[in-house]
């Protein structure tokens, strides 16, 4: 279309409009018709090609793939309809093929929407996607008391549940099964054979309340419990991608949740560290937002950068929101969701909200200000007459006024044998900084990072992300030439304004002017200065955790196809529309973004966070949650097998001040979870998985508690807590790493799983293919399977040999040679219970011909010893 | 209380009823294959009659140049010297562009029919007459460890099932007794995505790549040394009662008797795999063919993973991914990654390629296999016509770069898109990895938009919601 027409159309249609006498346009009599013949084809009730939808106001208000509204109420304009049908753009035109609208139906549809777009009647339609999951939540009144001791209101909502369907609940298991599944549910491990003796023999009338308390008291419950949540928040302690480079310092991390649990911090406190403990004193727990994965292969390649930083945006947008919302938001990235009312607009919202998280560590602040230490060893030094030492931040050379176009700051020595960074050179005259007009020449410039560029020495951004290096160690020189001549009497430069880096300083240093013949005068140097404080050593000393940087982030833009090269416009950082507004301007401080989500998620009315977690709890005891999709609340996921049960845990979860640990007591104590799990015929026909618990589900534990419970069992288990992890690969450094098994896996292997290091994507050579997630992506729930080759690791890996061999050795010191007495210690220790009289007989037979050792491979390998009982 | 019509019209139409009741209408909704918890990898049927029954894919790790080896360019040769038109404002992975290089190999014309391809690779060359070629294709990023999650998985990020362990979800596996899907990584040691390449992302375990290669076993495989094969009986005897006795107790549970299947596999792979593992069994004059004998150890090592394959393929399994290249030594010096001095390392990687993978296609095609097999020959991204400024080696490109099939279902020979005069841009039938899979999964008779899996709550696929089938190519 040439302009001519397009402005006859423009003209005409500001003609309409001011012509009333034309009447209103009626949608059922004017514009259906005309949608229904020119559009409704490809966008109506039976194609929706670009998941565009003419035939419905809402989806037409949403628009298609393009995320781009089809319809802006009061603005034909802007609508985007308008803009293809009118050709606007030659290349996108509508309808594709056919004869184009006329001038006067653009004209009609234009006024239309002017005019708001009116639906009619048509237009109650019910509210798409709103679901039981987005309504407010309230406590549910539980069914009336119908069995004797189920009177809890959770067991009532069970039995409701069981009584529908005819079916009756199970008779309680045994005490000896009992402190079995408690302690594999709550503490992963197995409990002593000592203990399972003195819990079924405890008269008190309190027994059962007394070990729910010790188990949540026990400092294995946090070590069990933090294991889910590490899952979720794909913690690991490698970069991924091809470097996969270790995190040193990412362990911190794993320790915060696992003394979260411990000391039950308030739910909505935990979901408020993470995503702004530097604003609570909680600076660890914020490894949350970057225990990701972390592309650290740089190119000077734009698209690449951009495309890097937005998949690092979406890694935190979709693991928030899973973690937290049990939405999916990934899909709106590229298009609006297609089942939920989320929008693209809404994931670049969510996304603006994480805008200034950046990737890496950062030390803790020290408990004790050190300081007026430093200030005091300042003071001494001026004394005897020398200026401070270079600061990685700031320096500034003061020097009487000299004339001069040219400027060089010349390196000589830094304090790490790198090459020399600086992140801005300012030259002041009269106190106005003129650098930011000046050219730049160098040395030469360190390749192949667009992070350290020659143009940020005077592009006004401070900090690594924005600076220069040389490209020699220890040396580089920086020329700055003025637009005209002046007056300069300062230089401030520095190394990262941002605090951040403290390496690649320059430490000896000349900053020279020229004349108008070319020759060089020195105006400072760092001679005179006192020698510097190894600051890089003195903070690499300090405790560093992996928990991300902060910074203030540029504007968010909507991408069309989260493309980042098509940037459309400035998205405001905030939650899905379909919640809630947090109201914050395009521009708000970066914190204040992170806490405003953080509030948002912990406020009672937020029908999401409560019921999710719970939920997540739910699933851990009984294999399958009251949502059996437990990262998918939204339209595509599972309706709640009790939602009435649900809504009231959420409830009391909120009541109890968010207690966790009230929420695992309420379940382990309830008569529902206290069932047998040994199944019977009328609940097997009728309900093969238990969904409506008929009894307790049985099932095969994780991988971490398999290795657990082997050393526990063997009488090898190290009981050592916390710190840095134990790592199951041959040291290797690698600029890709690679991650070989060792061969020996000494005493130093033997704690807990939870403190093996992660390496992401690569798995542990002999529990790895027990379904341990990769830590690529959020991981709410993992997959189940059964493999030859988890038989093969457990009955040949060398792990499993040697522990075998311990654990026999262990039989001998606890029972004697009396193979009978190794024997029962045997299947105490493994099962909490004695042996049957033929499995006796058996072990006997096989101990007696193989040896006591392949006894206890064997028991390793007995799916008593895998399963949840 | 009864829904009026309307109301539940609109239940039908938004709800999940209703979404599964389209789908069943209109037939074209997800397929999650149905796994049995005992036997995972049991077969099961394709969607549609399939052209292949299985997949040998050689991944060249590190980004085969296409204009050494397949992309024959004579007016790159032509303009030796001069700079790439628009050249001087491209930034590619490694920074600033040189001078249009032409390739240090000479391309000849092979088979009968004439194709060009270049003297690096003159076994392979010779085949050509074998061989579909798709010079168009393209990728989303130019940065290996996303390139190759990329070309594996479909998806640029980690964290997802590689094509292999789709197909082996899909499809199961002919042979119970070995893995469903065996990655052979390059005797020098792992590509750059390492088990990214072969992992099973959320897919059950089950579906994971089995890693081995003719000199080291599948892990865990072998009996402690020094058990006796009585103790082993004894001791797996007595598991099985153990178990037993168990499962009297619940009976009809599902997980448990899985377990105890698993177990009885296990012992029975612990005969199969070295059986089909032992090159043992193979001639002299086989050995020789695939270069097996090679004195060199990393060329002998391939020709040994070459031969391996066969074997594989031979016994049924799904999926044979092998590897040529890998990172711990470094760019370009272990893979394809000829930044610098692409002669200097390409006249290595080349014989180490050339002469095993030649002979694997060619023993396929002998043995029949070919009729039933989907050859695919693959790198993650391509590399530009441009030597790098300052250096005698290609930087990364990914907006063209040749992979070419063989075998099951595709036209040959055949050549399919192209690239610019110069092999940097693909200009002709533009073609996605997406397009690539969906394609080699059509091959194996499966729908690329129907076979999905959910996860996290959406239904993904391996072509996620893109992928056209490359109808064109098909015989």
């Amino acid at each position: 279309m040439t302009p001519l027409p397009l402005l006859l159309v423009l003209l005409c249609v500001s003609g309409s409009g001011q012509d009333g006498a034309q009447g209103d346009v009626e949608f059922e009599r004017d514009v259906r018709p005309l949608l229904a013949v020119r559009c409704f084809g490809c966008h109506g009730p039976e194609k929706q090609k670009s998941s565009l939808r003419l035939d419905r106001r809402a989806a037409a208000l949403r628009g298609g793939d393009s995320g781009e509204p089809a319809l802006v109420p009061g603005d034909g304009t802007a609508s985007r309809l308008i803009e293809l049908v009118s050709g606007a753009d030659p290349l996108s035109v509508m309808p594709p093929q056919g004869e184009r609208l006329s001038v006067d139906e653009v004209a009609l549809l234009r006024r239309w929407i002017d005019e708001g777009a009116s639906w009619g009647d048509a237009e109650a339609e019910p509210a798409a996607g709103l679901r039981w999951s987005l309504l407010p939540l309230v406590r549910p009144e539980p069914p009336a008391i119908t069995r004797a001791s189920w009177e809890h209101p959770l067991d009532r909502f069970v039995l409701a549940g069981l009584a529908s369907a005819g079916l009756e609940p199970s008779a309680e298991a045994e005490r000896a099964t009992l402190i079995r599944r408690m302690s594999l549910i709550l503490c992963g491990l197995p409990p002593a054979p000592e203990h399972v003796q003195a819990f079924v023999a405890d008269p008190r009338p309190d027994a059962y309340e007394q070990l729910v308390t010790r188990l949540l008291e026990s400092p294995s419950y946090g070590e069990r419990w933090a294991r889910h949540w590490l899952d979720l928040a794909r913690f690991a302690e490698t970069d991924g991608f091809e470097t996969n480079t270790p995190r040193p310092n990412a362990w911190r991390y794993r320790d915060y949740v696992i003394r979260a649990f411990n000391d039950d911090i308030p739910y909505d406190q935990f979901v408020l560290q993470q995503l702004a403990g530097d604003a609570v004193g909680e600076d660890v727990a914020t490894g949350f937002l970057v225990g990701g994965p972390y592309d650290t292969v740089l190119s000077p390649d734009m698209v690449l950068t951009r495309q890097q930083r937005q998949d690092e945006l979406a890694d935190m947008v979709n693991t928030t929101t899973t973690a937290f919302l049990g939405l999916t938001l990934a899909c709106a990235r590229c298009h609006d969701h297609k089942f939920d009312p989320i929008t693209q607009t809404d994931y670049y919202a969510v996304q603006s909200l994480f805008a200034g998280v950046r990737h890496g560590e950062r030390p803790l602040p020290s408990a004790d200000d050190s300081a007026p230490v430093q200030r005091d060893a300042d003071v001494e030094r001026e004394r005897a007459g020398l200026r401070s030492a270079v600061n990685p931040r700031l320096n500034e050379e003061a020097f009487a006024p000299v004339a001069t176009e040219r400027i060089r700051f010349r390196v000589l020595r830094t304090n790490s044998a790198s090459e020399p960074c600086l992140d801005e050179l300012e030259v002041f005259v009269d106190g106005v900084n003129v650098a930011p007009l000046a050219t730049i020449a160098t040395s030469g410039d360190y390749g192949g990072d667009p992070q350290h560029q020659r143009v940020h020495l005077n592009d006004g951004v401070y900090g690594n992300g924005r600076s220069w290096i040389s490209d020699t160690p220890g040396a580089g020189w920086v020329m700055l030439e003025l637009a005209g001549p002046a007056r300069v009497d300062r230089i401030n430069w520095g190394r990262d304004r941002e605090g951040v880096y403290t390496d690649r300083l320059a430490t000896e240093y000349i900053i020279e002017v020229a004349d108008d013949a070319g020759a060089w005068t020195t105006v400072a140097t760092s001679e005179g200065r006192s020698p510097l404080r190894d600051e890089a050593a003195e903070l690499a000393q300090l405790p560093h955790v992996y928990a991300g940087h902060f910074e203030e982030p540029a504007p968010t833009h909507r991408l069309y196809r989260g493309d980042p090269m098509s940037e459309r416009e400035i998205v405001a950082p905030d939650v899905p529309r379909v919640f809630a507004s947090l109201a914050l301007a395009a521009d708000a401080p970066e914190r204040e973004r992170r806490l405003a989500l953080a509030r948002w998620l912990c406020d009672r009315n937020n029908p999401l966070t409560a019921r999710v977690i719970v939920n997540r709890i739910w699933m851990h005891h009984f294999g399958e949650g009251l949502v059996d999709t437990p990262s998918d609340f939204g339209a595509m996921g599972s309706a709640p097998s009790h939602p009435e049960l649900l809504d009231w845990l959420a409830v009391e979860l909120i009541d109890s001040g968010w207690s966790l640990k009230h929420v695992q007591r309420l379940i382990v104590s309830s008569r529902t979870w206290r069932q047998s799990s040994r199944p019977n015929d009328a609940g097997l026909a009728q309900d093969s998985s238990a969904r409506l618990l008929w009894r307790f589900p049985p099932r095969r534990m994780e991988a971490e508690y398999l290795r657990d419970a082997i050393l526990a069992v063997a009488g090898t288990l190290d009981a050592e807590s916390s710190g840095p992890g134990f790592s199951t690969f041959e040291p290797n450094d690698n600029y890709v790493r690679v991650y070989t098994p060792k061969n020996e896996l000494g005493p130093d292997t033997w704690r807990r799983m939870i403190y093996m290091t992660k390496v992401r994507m690569e798995r542990d050579d002999t529990f790895g293919v027990f379904d341990i997630p990769d830590a690529g992506q959020v991981c709410p729930e993992r997959a189940r399977s059964t493999t030859a080759l988890q038989a093969l690791n457990l009955f040949n890996s060398g792990f499993v040999l040697e522990q075998a061999q311990r654990f026999a050795v262990r039989l001998m010191h606890d029972a004697g040679n009396d193979p009978r007495a190794q024997i029962e210690r045997a299947f105490h220790l493994s099962f909490g219970r004695a042996p049957e009289p033929e499995e006796r007989a058996a072990a006997l037979a096989l101990v007696g011909e193989h040896g006591l050792p392949a006894l206890c491979r064997a028991l390793f390998n007995a799916n008593e010893l895998a399963f949840v009982p | 209380m009864l829904l009026g019509r309307r109301r539940f019209l609109g239940h039908l139409g938004s709800g999940l009823a209703g979404i599964a009741l389209q789908r069943l209408l209109a037939d074209d909704g997800p397929i999650r294959p149905k796994i049995v918890g005992s036997a995972p990898l049991a077969p099961r049927p394709p969607h549609f009659a399939p052209r292949a029954k299985r997949v040998v894919m050689i991944f060249c790790s590190g980004a085969c140049s296409q204009l050494d080896t397949w992309d024959y360019k004579p007016e790159l040769i032509k303009r030796h010297g001069e700079p790439l038109p628009g050249g001087e404002a491209l930034v590619t992975f490694q920074g600033e562009q040189g001078a249009l290089t032409q390739s240090p190999y000479t391309f000849r014309p092979r088979g009968e029919c004439g194709k060009h391809t270049s003297d690096l690779l003159p076994r392979l060359g010779a085949l050509v007459d074998d061989m579909c070629f798709i010079h168009s294709m393209t990728s989303k990023t130019n940065t290996h460890g996303p390139g190759e999650n990329f070309m594996s998985t479909g998806f640029t990020l980690g964290g997802f099932p590689s094509m292999g362990a789709w197909v082996s979800y899909a499809l199961g596996s002919e042979n119970e007794e070995l893995p469903a899907f065996v990655a052979l990584p390059d005797p020098r040691g792992v590509p750059q995505s390492s088990v990214n390449d072969w992992g099973n992302g959320f897919l059950p375990a089950a579906f994971q790549g089995t890693p081995l290669n003719a000199l080291g076993p599948v892990r865990h495989l072998a009996s402690p040394v020094g058990s006796s094969a009585t103790t082993e009986t004894a001791t797996r005897r007595f598991i099985e009662r153990l178990n037993a006795r168990h499962l009297e107790r619940f009976p009809g549970d599902n997980e448990l008797g899985a377990r105890i299947a698993s177990y009885e596999l296990a012992a029975r792979m612990q005969l199969s795999v070295p059986s089909a593992t032992d090159l043992g069994a193979e001639s002299a004059a086989t050995l020789h063919e695939y270069g097996a004998d090679d004195p060199d150890a990393v060329r002998a090592g391939f020709a040994r993973n070459c031969i391996l394959a066969r074997r594989l393929v031979e016994r049924g399994v799904r999926f044979v991914q092998l590897f040529n290249g890998a990172y711990a030594m470094g760019e370009g010096v272990g893979n394809w990654d000829g930044h610098k001095s692409l002669k200097e390392q390409y006249d290595v990687h080349g014989p180490i390629l050339d002469r095993p993978a030649a002979a694997l296609l060619t023993d396929l095609k002998r043995r029949g296999l070919l009729a039933d097999t989907l050859f695919v020959w693959t790198t993650e991204f391509g590399r530009m016509p441009t030597f790098q400024k300052g250096a005698s080696g290609r930087d990364h490109n990914p907006r063209g770069f040749t992979t070419w099939l063989a075998g099951a279902g595709v036209k040959a020979p055949f050549s399919y898109g192209a690239t610019d005069e110069f092999g940097y841009a693909a200009v002709e039938k533009p073609t996605t990895v997406y397009d690539f899979h969906a394609t080699i999964l059509h091959l194996l008779g499966l729908y690329h938009e129907r076979l999905s899996y959910y996860h996290n709550g959406i239904e993904r696929r391996l072509t996620d919601v893109h992928g056209h089938v490359i109808e064109d190519i098909l015989a």
